[in-house]
């Protein structure tokens, strides 16, 4: 029967019947091995008396749920003793006699046991609800105030325990609910924050080109190393293999180790395979990352033009100065992001989606620039910068009739690939941002302006004094000589200033102001450079008699190197003046090409004017002229000296600026070669330094151009009356 | 009278011995039937579960399962295949004969436990393992839990079953002071490893057994308040480790994720909150695929069942282990006899307190401690101990007094 009880209570448990359970088995107190069955026959105490267990023990009297809880009975049982009576109806009883600490009952309800009363009640006086079959209500005890021997506490102990676990279970839950129901999303968010890390895709930026394609600036794959530092436990053993591999010093390495962030770049723009040993080397907190960099192929060639990038917000690569500079927004497309979620280490999550939006590519950008005549144009003036250890120097090839610029060199220069080594004072484009006093250039503007208003003719006679004394100030030729009786084309042939200065006189301030701007002095020549100069022209109202006189030989007033060489393309166009245009087209990714549109041209001065003074600036590349140095031979080359007292940085004149500039075939004009050298200390005069430079220049650009000789010969004027006579 | 045609006539054919073991096997009354299912499964069930948690832990923890991904649970399933070998040999034998042998099971704990002070090794700052060939590694710690509750549960439930007079007496304070002595020799050997939350282990041990043994209440609540005087003195005048206060007061200044202490538990607590309810599913779970919560197959398992099967699932861990120590606890009040209960509720009291330090230390609402989750937790040592209480509840079970049938 005990049996079937327990079996059918082991199947359908609940925990209420678990609890009513303890108490029943504790009146149940049978030993289970049969030999000492006897013991459950009941026990009486020595005085024959039997205490049955009172049925409310077990069910809603004792222990945890009468409010007495664990110590109503903890150290007062011992000694007393108990009868009870089990589920079978054995009189069960466990006791001892004499009881060593008689201290009483256990129960909280205890002065009524002791008084003998009735034990059918509970502590609170309730009368006990009679459970079970057959309601066995315990007899009124008759013996002494012997106290029962208590057996419950450690079932009821272990009730309370059920209650401490349930406890401890609803604690854990609902700490659990609280996170997971209702801090989940701020938590989420702070997880994600943690690991979400936004990569740009950096677009691929545009390639720069020179007119026949050839790359002169392009994106290249690279690879950036990078700490944190937080992950990196043993600096100096990583620094140490580390350093050799990035060519960084181990110590520099140590100190980004040391940094308080939580990413800092060890080496940045390394070759691929690079980053792959520094990947195979598996080192905690060391990351490597794509990234692009920005090849100049050709190095320094036309670095002046196309400009360099640098490194800016978020890792974009940012055009600075030039070309990269200028067309930056063209040139660099739309970045894409990366949204990568990384460990703690920088790794990627293996299955954590990332979302990336692709980049588009910038577009590609083709200069007018011819690769060979700018390598050569370069070539040309570093030798002549440093054979005349000049300050620095320029050279333009231009077209004439487009505009185009073949060739934009600079002296000193720079490699775009080592921005960060390069002297700041090169990274710059002295073709269009230094200004200088032009000097004997400018006089084929004060020519042109009196021929195109039929004031001269080539040959018009000019009486050329030793001296001429202006305003208080004495004007003389830059070399000393007698009266000289000379004729207009010999004026400029001989580049005499003072033959100039009489035929400026009877232009007038005011037209002599309007040629020079119509051939587009003092103001931008419409490159689109970015910091071109427009170059220093007073209006004529504020020149003073000295300086009337002075700017119809190019001093007093200032220009850029692509203003004069676009003067002489204006003159070698036949006087129609267009601005020059140093990009060719731009390409989009989809293939789109868009040309720059070419400037139709203004006419400054007649056609006819133009080609007298181109014939008459043949006469200054040869011998009876100041520029024999610049003579090409088979072709005919007109073009001019400048020999300008050079404006230094405090405002006063020192050293010079030695300039030739000029065209070729004179006849039938295709290439414009204007070369400046800034300051040169081994001779000064345009005719020997300036004039070698563009014979050179301008030999290569017409070859490179496959420009015929023309077959025709140069019309002589007369120079000089009293050599002819 | 009968004569053996008689016999033979009988409507019941004589059985063969392979029928009778079978019957006694498949029988209403057969042990196997016998066993408490209910808490085997749920066992089972959550060492199985553990494999995945540990798994999904350590799949990209190449630095640890040298490349392995599948490793930790391969060696996890190992532990538990074991481990249910050592439950049934504690399950098989009787344990009252178990009594007899308790003496030699508590010295035994003791030698390995000085075993580990003089040829251990330190791993994770605590001087607690004994390596052994083939990459094993025992923690001797564990295995005292056993012996310690199986030597305290002789004193304790000896007193109750005094079979020369039949009387059931309440341990005495001579008693309660043997137990005392009994625990301190080992608590003293595992204090200086330093494991101090094996130690608070068998302080609550300790203590549930006195209470429901029975002993005086003074004595329990004269434990309790000495406890709590003594854990005051060891922060006023500094008496732990420094980790080991830091742990402490940064739990009770919490917030405060400035040491390593602190951002265990940050990454933990954000790990269970970045499950939400349902869960980011089995091997989804970002932070612990992306490693953010340290030690997580052991000590932080609770976390990847948080984040990547969510409340539900944290929630079914949950109530498995509360499965595990209702069967526990029900077993404790099942028992024959006093030695049974004890040894029921020293187990219980040994999970209840590993499972809520451990669960509560991963929600941020208990100090962390470095103890396992029992079944869950990687760990073998963790695991076998673990096992070996559940064969001895098995056992204790199997020779309940209300069941006749009793082995």
């Amino acid at each position: 029967m005990t049996s079937t009880l327990n079996r059918s209570s082991r199947r359908g448990r609940s925990r209420l019947r678990l609890v009513s359970d303890l108490g029943r088995r504790v009146a149940d107190d049978q030993w289970i091995e049969g030999d000492e069955a006897g013991f459950t026959d009941g026990y009486a105490d020595p005085d024959g008396r039997c205490y049955p267990r009172p049925d409310d023990d077990r069910d809603d009297g004792a222990g945890w749920d009468d409010g007495a809880g664990w110590d109503d009975g903890v150290g007062r049982d011992d000694g007393a003793s108990r009868h009870a009576s089990g589920p079978g109806g054995h009189p069960v009883a466990g006791g001892r006699p004499g009881a060593r600490r008689g201290r009483g009952d256990a129960r909280p309800g205890g002065p009524s046991a002791r008084g003998g009363g009735n034990r059918a009640r509970t502590p609170g006086g309730r009368p006990v609800r009679a459970r079970g079959a057959g309601a066995r209500r315990p007899p009124p005890r008759t013996g002494p105030a012997r106290p029962p021997l208590r057996l419950g506490s450690p079932r009821r102990r272990l009730r309370a325990a059920v209650v401490i676990l349930c406890l401890l279970l609803i604690v854990l839950a609902g700490r659990l609910t609280q996170l997971q129901a209702f801090q989940a999303s701020t938590y989420a968010r702070r997880a994600e924050q943690e690991r979400l890390h936004i990569a740009a895709l950096p677009a691929v930026r545009g390639v720069i080109t020179d007119r026949g394609g050839a790359v002169l600036a392009q994106d290249v794959d690279a690879r950036s190393v990078y700490a944190d530092p937080r992950n990196i436990t043993d600096a100096r053993a990583v620094a140490n293999l580390l350093a050799p591999i990035l060519q960084v010093p181990a110590d520099a390495l140590v100190a980004k180790f040391r940094s308080s962030g939580r990413f800092v770049y060890l080496a940045r723009g390394l070759d691929p395979a690079v980053g792959a040993t520094v990947t195979k080397l598996q080192l905690a907190g060391i990351g490597v990352l794509e990234e692009r960099r920005r090849l100049y192929p050709s190095g320094s060639l036309a670095s002046n033009v196309v400009g360099f990038t640098t490194v800016g917000d978020n890792d974009v690569l940012v055009g600075g100065g030039g070309i990269e500079g200028a067309y930056d927004r063209v040139l660099r497309g739309i970045d894409g992001a990366r949204r990568v979620e990384m460990d703690p280490a920088g790794r990627p999550i293996p299955s954590a989606a990332s979302r990336e939006s692709d980049p588009v590519p910038g577009s590609s950008v083709r200069l007018t620039l011819d690769r060979d005549i700018q390598w050569a144009a370069q070539g040309a003036i570093a030798d002549a910068v440093r054979a005349t250890q000049a300050d620095g120097g320029s050279v333009v090839v231009m077209v004439p009739g487009s505009g185009d610029i073949l060739a934009m060199a600079d002296a000193p220069d720079y490699d775009p690939n080592k921005i960060a080594s390069a002297d700041p004072s090169t990274l710059k484009n002295r073709a269009t941002q230094d200004v200088y006093e032009p000097g004997s250039v400018n006089k084929v503007i004060t020519m042109a302006a009196a021929i195109d208003r039929g004031l001269i003719s080539p040959e018009t006679p000019v009486t050329v004094p030793s001296s001429m004394r202006i305003a208080g100030q004495t004007f003389m030729d830059a070399e000393p000589h007698g009266v000289e009786h000379l004729t207009a084309a010999g004026v400029l042939a001989r580049s005499s200033n003072l033959g100039t200065i009489q035929i400026a006189s009877r232009i007038g301030s005011a037209n002599l102001e309007t040629a020079l701007r119509a051939f587009g002095l003092g103001s931008k020549t419409g490159l689109r450079f970015p910091g071109e100069s427009a170059g220093i022209l007073k209006p004529s109202s504020a020149w003073d008699p000295q300086q009337a006189a002075t700017i119809s030989y190019g001093q007093g007033m200032s220009a850029t190197a692509i203003q004069m060489a676009s003067v002489y393309a204006t003159i070698a166009n036949g006087g129609v003046r267009v601005a020059p245009r140093l990009v060719e087209s731009t390409t989009s990714p989809d293939g789109a090409v868009h040309t720059t549109p070419r400037d139709p041209g203004t006419r400054v001065v007649a056609a006819s004017t133009a080609t007298t003074i181109s014939q008459m600036l043949e006469a200054v590349a040869t011998d009876s002229g100041t520029a024999p140095l610049a003579a090409i031979d088979g072709y005919r080359v007109a073009g001019k000296t400048g020999t300008a007292q050079r404006l230094g940085p405090s405002g006063h004149y020192s050293g010079y600026v030695a300039s030739f500039v000029g065209f070729a075939p004179a006849d039938q004009p295709r290439v414009v070669v204007e070369v400046v050298l800034d300051n040169p200390r081994d001779g000064h005069f345009g005719g020997t330094v300036a004039a070698p430079v563009f014979q050179k220049v301008m030999t290569f650009a017409l070859a490179t151009l496959a420009v015929p000789p023309p077959g025709t010969t140069a019309p002589r004027f007369v120079l000089d009356r009293d050599a002819r006579r | 009278m009968t004569s053996p045609t008689a016999l033979r006539s009988s409507p019941v054919p004589p059985r063969g011995r392979i029928g009778q073991l079978r019957d006694r096997a498949s029988g209403r009354h057969s042990p196997l039937r016998r066993l408490d299912w209910p808490l085997q499964i749920a066992v089972i069930a959550l060492s199985i579960l553990g494999g995945l948690l540990v798994w999904s832990a350590t799949r990209h923890r190449e630095a640890e399962s040298g490349g392995d991904p599948q490793l930790f649970l391969k060696r996890h399933l190992l532990n538990l295949a074991i481990g249910l070998v050592l439950a049934g040999a504690a399950t098989v034998v009787d344990y009252r004969i178990l009594r007899a042998y308790a003496p030699f099971v508590y010295l035994g704990s003791l030698l390995g436990l000085a075993a580990v002070l003089l040829v251990g090794s330190t791993i994770n700052g605590a001087h607690s393992w004994i390596v052994l060939p083939a990459g094993f590694q025992l923690q001797p710690s564990e295995f005292a839990k056993v012996a310690l509750i199986v030597g305290v549960a002789m004193i304790l439930g000896e007193k109750h079953d005094d079979r020369d007079t039949g009387i059931r007496l309440n341990p005495g304070h001579w008693d309660v002071l043997l137990v005392l002595g009994l625990a301190a020799v080992p608590m003293m050997l595992i204090m200086m490893q330093p494991d101090f939350g094996t130690v608070m282990v068998f302080v609550f041990v300790i203590l549930g057994m006195l209470a429901v043994s029975g002993a005086p209440s003074r004595w329990v609540i004269g434990l309790i308040l000495s406890g709590v005087l003594f854990g005051g003195a060891i922060l006023q005048f500094h008496l732990l480790k420094p980790y080991q206060e830091a742990r402490l007061t940064e739990f009770v200044q919490s917030n405060q994720n400035t040491s390593s202490t602190g951002y265990n538990v940050d990454q933990a607590m954000t790990a269970i909150a970045n499950g939400g309810v349902a869960g980011r599913g089995l091997f989804h779970g970002t932070q612990t695929q992306g490693q953010f919560v340290p030690e997580q197959q052991t000590d932080f398992v609770f976390t990847v069942a948080g984040e990547e099967l969510g409340f539900l699932g944290a929630g079914g861990v949950l109530l498995l282990l509360g499965l595990v120590l209702w069967r526990a606890l029900a077993t404790a009040v099942d028992s024959a006899d006093s030695f049974g209960t004890m040894i029921a509720t020293g187990v219980v009291c040994w999970f209840a307190f590993q499972m809520f330090v451990n669960i509560g230390m991963t929600l941020g609402i208990m100090p962390v401690t470095g103890l396992p989750l029992p079944f869950l937790s990687y760990g073998g040592s963790s695991m076998f101990a673990n096992l070996l209480a559940v064969g001895l509840l098995q056992n204790v079970h199997l020779r309940a007094r209300s069941d006749p049938y009793a082995l």
